[in-house]
């Protein structure tokens, strides 16, 4: 580990960022902004049905040429996307980039036209005529699973992907213990809905004899061996690059029909090709996320010590596998991290990835951790009720305690380390937990009820190896690398196969290297996102980069460092003892040398080295994993105040309090910010989103005014308290941050209306909590009363 | 559809621009496609999201759902040609100073919309900022930083007006 200041523009240090003024001049270049000469529009067909077979495709006259669909494709020799799992009984699905004779949900490619513009590329798709002959519909995944259901892939026996079993040791509590809570929990299908909607241009570049893919998307080298695999072209052939990104939340990591379509037509048009999402394509054929019910049940003591937890979780999947996650990473997922931050000895559950007539399910921020935390947190606060203590109180008897740290879980997990209960403990006192239990006392004047509620969790990230094995999907991350070079006058460029699309990558790698190397922020330059510029990597998801790449840029540049001090010394006629590299200068004594002067000399004066000198040269490509294969856990507690007006069913937040670890931070500004956007989508979960479906499986939210983005009104002024525990198999002990924002707050906000409700013997269960689930909860209770 | 295609003459980022243009082409893709100004983003194409939000005669105005043949003989302002306008200039630098920005998609139509606010609104506060920002959708931010930054330019034109 090295050292850590928390001044100057290293790892600590609050620096603005280098990709601002680009940004804040409307000068960054996003694909949308990319025009190549000569290059068309794409349009897609796509099926305003859930589920049929197609019968026919009639092409106008005037359009043939312009339109092509899965037979084109085939005949040209390309293969469906098949995302396979090795976990043993997971059902193949294969996806054609454009549907093949049958489609599956609304929304799904049918055919794409191509156009100067995309006016006129529209104009085409309207033109062409699709004959669907209906089939029933798997519109509820509950449904899905029922004998008789139809079926989605008719070759399977049913309608799940992959069903998974952990633990099992649960029978004899069950039966003995003395507290017993049971809870249906369940959220909503979202869209992740970066502002940005997915886009491609697409090409074939003659002198280089490549094709090159400019694509919106958070893994580079992941699209290229996607694109491999379905074009049956050598990766060689194949370069991806992603330019500016905005916003990707998960949505950008995969492997997108589109991308093939487009890179099929580019290279068989011999035409550069662009295609540009627009929202209500990202709203109804990309409705892929957090789908979750839970049927659970929590054994506790009588004070409220865990015993247990027995669950069955299904996950709605959709009806594709996608490239690299699969279907089955977010059910399986829920199976391994239900249990939370909390010590307890014993679990059963088994989950279902369901397939259904609806988008193929995505990891979106948080992936499972967000619909996990939503279940446990809420069987927190019901054994809390049951025994009668503050559900912070029950927090603290079950979370791992530091003497504990680091500790292997009930499923394995291994906890690297931090205070769990002192997150509570900070969270109870700076919400100000007794004054807002001395105004419920009081009442409200205007009648609403105020509730305050919590949630904990710990988050994996910066997966391992071993993990992605276990999965057996397409994708397993191995070292990461970076590759770090000093430029003849004495700069940096690093490059990493990861890819920024907000994470401010550009400003937080060089505070890394500026650590190692003391060179100056705006002496270093990062180059990532582009298959031909970086080492391979699987990119940027599951709160890896910072942990990963971050930790590859340190490793590099300390390679680097040892080579400066060496030729330094030679050229400073110093032994190689007391030379040291700090502030850009390599010193011996009095004497000094500046990095610019040896890479002068490595560059245009090597008759200057030193005979045995590195023939590496100043520039070093390394390899890096942290010490533990489990990754690193960061977690938080979220509290929430809040108040609930039971007339109209409206939540009103009056406060949030993030109480959170991210190990050492490297910048803290952009930990906030990861944090603050993190719990705004969060918001979202918690009270607005949802992509509601009928029973014909048609989405019916296609628009901003009736699919709910919270705004500027509806997300608080989030409060943030840091702890600072450095992760012990990390370089500078940083953890991965950037999903754990989004995981609580469905959770704490349920608590917290929950809480305001208990008077009226209210409990909602399901996400989002809109005025209109509160309502419908009061009505079935006084009805029942 | 070129035979249905309208001559307008328009000022755009200070210079005049004639320019023949379908009926139905919207005027963000008339300064996305034929002018290339790519500052301006588009979010939605509905009106809703905010981040193509430009300035006609210097009133905000959502790009995406205005037509270019409507603006015959208007002035447009985007953020490319708001590089040396002072309060644009402040924003910007209180954008960075507060981490107001993470992918930059909607940031120029945030700066956009900020403008306006310090501009009508001198005397806002926070809840003030929210609600005159709240046509503007940030998927990234949170919000904070963006409001923490118009606070700040907020505040510093107070106290040296004070």
């Amino acid at each position: 580990m090295g050292e850590v200041s928390t001044a100057g523009s290293g790892v600590g240090a609050r620096v603005r960022r280098k990709e601002d003024d680009r940004l804040l001049r409307g000068r960054g270049r996003f694909v949308g902004d990319i025009a190549l000469v000569g290059m068309k529009e794409l349009a897609f067909v796509r099926s305003p049905v859930a589920h049929a077979t197609i019968t026919g495709i009639e092409i106008p006259e005037e359009h043939r040429g312009a339109v092509f669909t899965w037979a084109d494709l085939a005949a040209g020799g390309v293969k469906p996307i098949r995302a396979v799992s090795g976990l043993p009984g997971f059902k193949v699905s294969e996806q054609p980039a454009l549907a093949d004779g049958k489609v599956r949900f609304v929304g799904e490619p049918v055919a794409v036209c191509v156009a100067a513009t995309r006016a006129e590329a529209e104009d085409i798709a309207a033109s062409v005529f699709v004959d669907y002959a209906e089939l029933p519909v798997n519109s509820d995944m509950l449904e899905a699973v029922t004998p008789g259901a139809p079926k989605v892939h008719d070759h399977w026996p049913d309608n799940v992907f992959l069903e998974t079993n952990v633990g099992g040791n649960i029978a004899e509590i069950a039966a003995t213990a003395p507290v017993k809570v049971s809870r249906t929990i369940r959220t909503a299908r979202q869209c992740m809905v970066p502002l940005e909607g997915k886009g491609v241009v697409a090409h074939w570049d003659r002198h280089v004899e490549q094709l090159v893919l400019t694509t919106s998307t958070q893994m580079p080298h992941i699209v290229r061996a996607g694109l491999s695999e379905c074009l049956d072209l050598d990766q060689g052939l194949i370069r991806v690059v992603a330019p500016d990104v905005g916003g990707g939340f998960g949505w950008k990591g995969l492997l997108q029909p589109e991308e093939i379509v487009a890179a099929w037509i580019a290279m068989r048009l011999d035409r550069p090709v662009r295609w540009t999402e627009d929202r209500r394509e990202h709203l109804v054929a990309a409705a892929n996320a957090r789908e979750h019910h839970y049927e659970i049940t929590a054994y506790a003591d009588e004070r409220g010590r865990l015993l247990g937890i027995e669950a069955d979780a299904w996950v709605d999947a959709g009806a594709y596998s996608v490239y690299p996650f699969s279907a089955c990473l977010e059910a399986a997922q829920v199976g391994s991290i239900l249990p939370g931050p909390y010590d307890f000895a014993h679990y059963r559950c088994r989950t279902f990835s369901v397939c259904t007539n609806k988008p193929p399910i995505v990891p979106y921020r948080g992936v499972a951790r967000t619909g996990v935390c939503f279940a446990m947190e809420q069987m927190i606060d019901a054994v809390a009720d049951a025994v009668g203590r503050e559900p912070w109180q029950v927090r603290l008897e079950n979370l791992v305690p530091p003497e504990k740290m680091p500790f292997d879980n009930v499923t394995k997990k291994h906890f690297d380390s931090g205070d769990y209960p002192e997150s509570v403990r900070r969270a109870v006192a700076a919400i100000e937990l007794e004054g807002w239990r001395a105004r419920q006392k009081s009442g409200e004047p205007d009648g609403r009820l105020i509730g305050v509620g919590f949630a904990t969790y710990c988050e994996q990230s910066a997966h391992g190896t071993a993990v992605y094995h276990g999965w057996g999907i397409p994708m397993v991350p191995g070292h990461e690398q970076a590759q770090a070079r000093i430029t003849p006058d004495g700069g940096l460029e690093l490059r990493v196969g990861v890819q920024s699309h907000g994470q401010s990558m550009e400003t937080t790698f060089a505070q890394v290297a500026h650590e190692v190397l003391g060179i100056p922020l705006e002496k270093i330059k990062l180059v990532h996102g582009d298959t031909g510029l970086t080492p391979y990597s699987t990119g940027t998801w599951g709160s890896r980069s910072m942990v990963m790449a971050g930790g590859a840029v340190a490793t590099a540049c300390r390679t680097l460092a040892e080579r400066l001090r060496k030729i330094g010394a030679h050229l400073m006629q110093a032994g190689p003892d007391g030379v040291v590299l700090e502030g850009g200068l390599v010193r011996a004594g009095p004497a000094a040398v500046t990095i610019r002067e040896i890479a002068h000399t490595w560059y245009r004066a090597p008759q200057l080295l030193p005979a045995d000198v590195d023939r590496g040269g100043l520039e070093v490509t390394a390899g890096y994993k942290p010490g533990s294969d489990h990754g690193t856990f960061s977690y938080a507690t979220h509290a929430v105040a809040l108040a609930v007006d039971p007339e109209i069913g409206q939540v009103e937040i009056l406060d949030y309090l993030v109480v959170e670890d991210a190990g050492t931070m490297v910048n803290p500004m952009v930990v906030d910010g990861q944090i603050y956007g993190g719990v705004a989508q969060g918001v979202g979960t918690a009270l607005y989103e949802r992509m509601p479906y009928d029973a014909e499986g048609q989405p019916l939210a296609s628009t901003f005014a009736d699919y709910l983005v919270p705004g500027f009104t509806e997300v608080p002024h989030v409060r943030i308290i840091h702890m600072l525990t450095p992760s012990p198999y990390t370089e500078f002990g940083v953890k991965g941050i950037g999903e754990g924002g989004a995981i609580a707050p469905p959770a704490a906000i349920c608590n917290a209306i929950n809480d305001a409700l208990k008077p009226l013997g209210v409990t909602v269960t399901n996400a989002p909590m809109t005025p209109e689930v509160i309502l419908g909860a009061i009505a079935e209770t006084r009805g029942a009363a | 559809m070129s035979a249905h295609a309208k001559t307008i003459s328009l000022t755009v980022n200070g210079t005049r621009v004639e320019a023949s243009v379908p009926p139905r082409q919207h005027l963000g893709d008339f300064l996305r496609e034929r002018e290339l100004l790519t500052g301006t983003h588009l979010g939605c194409e509905h009106g809703v999201c905010g981040a193509c939000t430009i300035l006609i005669d210097g009133e905000p105005a959502r790009s995406c759902i205005t037509f270019a043949v409507a603006c015959d003989g208007r002035s447009v302002t985007t953020v490319e040609g708001l590089d040396d306008d002072p309060v644009a200039t402040e924003l910007r630098e209180a954008f960075s100073a507060e981490h107001g920005l993470q992918c930059g998609f909607c940031t120029p139509g945030m700066l956009v919309a900020a403008r306006d606010v310090v501009l009508r609104r001198p005397d806002a506060d926070n809840p003030a900022i929210r609600t005159a920002m709240s046509g503007n959708l940030c998927r990234c931010t949170g919000y904070v930083g963006i409001v923490n930054a118009i606070r700040r330019v907020i505040d510093a034109r107070n106290t040296n007006a004070g």
